[in-house]
């Protein structure tokens, strides 16, 4: 069906039973994943390489802690409480993916994340623009619109961090675990989340799709970075060069079965030291 | 200001309004265009731009000053 042909949804109430849970999983699992990774980012203010990137990571934090709250706030229409959402969850509550749990320990994770997540984030925002569910419109073309330049930021420091031998190789020792991750988190292949929705016309694409949307996207950087992570085949797409590995994959929360972020993650995105003045 | 090797500083023009004249609005330094891009667009953020443009310095030609283009010189007496 395509979303052109179907009956737009204009609120909540209008999406069917059996696809509202889907939905909201995915608007959950989009407040969650931009809401940690503008920490990750925020942490990066104070002892980036420059002062020009930790500029950069501060606007970029703000923009990521931005989208997460328009997301939250759009649960509402899902009879989801966003201060709950926001202020009162168990780490194993969250849907974000596995590399956000921890904070990377070098500059080189926190490209990754900006250059493979924060895309594989992008990728999925742009299967929603047209949805169904049509108060995702305006919300998803203004988060777009921002996002273009973190994939500059990423795209740059990859570039700049690959023209040494020793850049490479770290580079390459950060990108392996979050190339893994990021390729699986499209969902499996079959009877996934991403597929109920993209059948539905409230996504443009399936999880095969959107994966290889951003294999396109990603694949060329990496290569001319001299990282073995991606190749063009013969027919002009690119492909992954391994995985991704299934073995602990949690279909519903799309990440690694168990965990959740880390107690120190977890205080400071709940804001658990302001509790005494949270209102209601 | 000192900055890594392999930087190059970049010189940052933008307007508000399609009517406007492109001015001068700062300078950054990156070590790529990409950075330049993405550096220039989330420094200068207080306006909503209609358009921004980067260009390195080192591709700007002195018309009528021997030394190189923006060069800041000590402030004169007034």
């Amino acid at each position: 069906m395509s979303a052109a042909e179907a009956k737009g949804f204009r609120t909540a109430g209008d999406v069917p039973a059996e696809l509202r849970e889907d939905l909201s999983a995915v608007l959950l699992s989009l407040a969650d994943n931009k809401r940690l990774l503008g920490m990750r980012y925020a942490e990066w203010l104070l002892g980036a390489p420059t002062l020009e990137a930790g500029i950069a990571c501060s606007a970029m934090a703000q923009d990521e802690w931005g989208h997460s709250r328009i997301f939250y706030a759009m649960l509402k229409d899902f009879e989801l409480d966003p201060g709950h959402l926001e202020h009162e969850r168990e780490a194993g509550e969250y849907l974000n993916i596995e590399l956000l749990d921890e904070p990377p320990p070098e500059w080189t994770g926190l490209v990754a994340l900006n250059f493979l997540l924060d895309s594989a984030l992008a990728v999925q925002f742009e299967s929603l623009r047209d949805s169904r569910f049509e108060p995702l419109h305006y919300k998803v073309r203004k988060v777009l619109e921002e996002e273009r330049f973190h994939y500059e930021h990423g795209r740059g420091w990859l570039a700049r961090i690959s023209e040494t031998e020793a850049g490479r190789a770290a580079l390459a020792a950060a990108f392996a675990p979050a190339w893994n991750s990021c390729l699986r988190w499209f969902g499996a292949p079959d009877g996934e989340l991403i597929g109920r929705l993209a059948d539905a016309g409230v996504c443009d694409a399936d999880s095969n799709e959107l994966r290889a949307r951003w294999l396109a996207r990603v694949g060329p950087v990496v290569h001319d970075a001299g990282l073995d992570l991606a190749a063009r085949g013969a027919d002009g797409t690119w492909r992954s060069n391994s995985g991704p590995d299934w073995s602990d994959w949690d279909g519903a929360r799309r990440r690694s079965r168990g965990g959740g972020p880390n107690p120190g993650t977890l205080a400071a995105v709940r804001g658990d030291k302001n509790r005494t003045m949270l209102m209601d | 200001m000192g900055h890594l090797s392999g930087e190059h500083l970049y010189e940052i023009f933008a307007r508000q309004k399609r009517e406007d004249r492109l001015e001068h609005v700062g300078t950054i330094s990156a070590p790529n265009a990409a950075l330049a891009r993405a550096y220039a667009w989330q420094t200068y953020d207080e306006q909503k731009w209609f358009e921004m443009v980067v260009a390195p310095r080192e591709s700007f030609e002195a018309v009528n000053r021997d030394e190189e283009p923006f060069t800041l010189g000590p402030v004169e007496a007034r």
